[in-house]
């Protein structure tokens, strides 16, 4: 399926800089996994990358320091080469399971659907958080299909990528593969689509603390 | 004077020009694929070396910038150009130019060293790699030196505030928010800006094809 929704340009650039946290990465990797339009947008931003790497004006090294790096790198060519990486073949030619994670999640969250503890948060909508790592937030969310969400807008930056299922808002229909990546002044009202439940992987800028619609739907039932 | 020359008739700048036409010069498109080439082919310490002395620099003050202490930066840098000479045969100067091909290489280290040293969630995997689609005639080898000379031009032009975003995005590794914070920008106003010098760079890429 191709995905209707993207990263914004400016994700983009930070994912090229390597300036997204690893939360906001692995979700930006698993929507690049399906969006080949993704895929080349971020080769653009990588080469800008490579332009503003031959633009770097170094000083003059010290003689020193130049001829003892020169040698340790005439040094290591004399090492043998390591054996060729072989692990392509296996990881992206083999039929993924239809029981496996998106690859970017796997650290996080485990390699299988099956094995996912979901935890109750509030009627129709069941939650897995990844261990803390960065700082930033990184959740699993499972909401019941025909929910309505309440009107709301992103508190800093939030990446939201569709995993299954499907929810429509005044952006638009979100489903499978599809990445909100919102500016944090737009305001809107998911509504999840019928039959089977939305699930989404979501990476939230800043702490424990949740923010914006999720805080406002949880808070009064949990006491966040 | 031996006469047999013709160099005998040009000027110093002029001999020293077709000197570097017979032998290629650094300036030159592709220039830095070619060498490249050559050390996948042949294994060639030479033009491996001329790669080093240029990059190694570069890649230096890239990572310098991005916080690593001198040592640190000095290491991951003979890392990255290890890779290259390892992975010689992996390059494909029809997907990206050399500059760019290191900037994935020592972005992904300094990425790595970062999740290692803060002891984040080990993603026991490089960064994942995506190859950009061969068959988009953006992205063919002519095409990738005018692009590179190119953007080269479009960034000197973005505006001020632009080049600014841009550079602490790519060399600074900040994050929207860091940059609006340190800047006292809203947040919206950061993406925006970095969006627009974005497309400006990137239609730039596009004219070229």
């Amino acid at each position: 399926m191709t995905p209707r929704h993207h990263l914004d340009p400016a994700t983009l650039v930070s994912h090229a800089a390597g300036a997204l946290s690893p939360e906001m990465a692995a979700v930006a990797d698993t929507h690049l996994e399906g969006c080949a339009y993704c895929r080349q947008q971020l080769a653009a931003a990588e080469r800008v990358g490579g332009v503003l790497l031959s633009q770097q004006q170094p000083a003059a090294p010290e003689p020193q320091q130049a001829a003892r790096l020169r040698e340790d790198m005439l040094a290591r060519l004399q090492q043998p080469l390591p054996a060729a990486a072989n692990e392509p073949s296996e990881t992206t030619n083999a039929p993924r399971s239809l029981d496996a994670l998106p690859r970017p999640l796997q650290p996080y969250f485990g390699k299988s659907w099956k094995a996912l503890r979901w935890r109750w948060m509030a009627p129709g909508v069941h939650m897995i958080r990844a261990p803390r790592s960065s700082g930033d937030t990184l959740i699993l969310l499972r909401i019941a299909p025909g929910k309505s969400m309440p009107v709301h807008s992103h508190g800093g930056s939030e990446l939201t990528q569709i995993l299954k299922g499907a929810y429509d808002d005044e952006l638009g229909h979100f489903g499978p593969g599809d990445m909100a990546d919102l500016d944090s002044d737009i305001e809107h009202q998911p509504v999840t689509s019928p039959g089977v439940p939305c699930i989404c992987v979501a990476a939230l800028d800043g702490p424990l603390q949740f923010r914006g619609w999720l805080a406002r739907k949880l808070q009064p039932m949990v006491g966040l | 004077m031996r006469s047999d020359s013709n160099r005998g008739n040009l000027s110093p700048f002029e001999a020293a020009r077709s000197m570097s036409i017979a032998e290629a010069s650094p300036g030159d498109p592709g220039y830095w694929s070619g060498q490249m080439q050559a050390v996948a082919r042949r294994r060639d310490q030479t033009c491996f070396m001329r790669i080093y002395d240029h990059f190694a620099p570069r890649v230096r003050l890239y990572l310098r910038g991005l916080g690593a202490r001198e040592a640190v930066a000095e290491e991951l840098a003979q890392e990255a150009l290890l890779r290259l000479w390892q992975r010689a045969d992996s390059y494909d100067a029809a997907r990206s130019s050399l500059a760019t091909w290191l900037f994935r290489i020592a972005r992904n280290l300094h990425i790595d060293r970062l999740r290692r040293e803060n002891q984040w969630i080990a993603v026991d995997m490089e960064p994942l790699e995506f190859e950009a689609e061969t068959d988009n005639p953006a992205f063919s080898s002519a095409e990738s030196f005018a692009a590179h000379a190119d953007l080269n031009e479009r960034i000197e032009r973005l505006s001020a505030t632009q080049a600014r975003l841009i550079r602490m995005s790519y060399f600074e590794a900040k994050s929207h928010q860091q940059i609006a914070d340190e800047l006292g920008m809203p947040l919206g106003t950061v993406k925006s800006s970095i969006r627009r010098a974005f497309l400006r760079l990137q239609s730039g890429v596009q004219e070229a094809t």
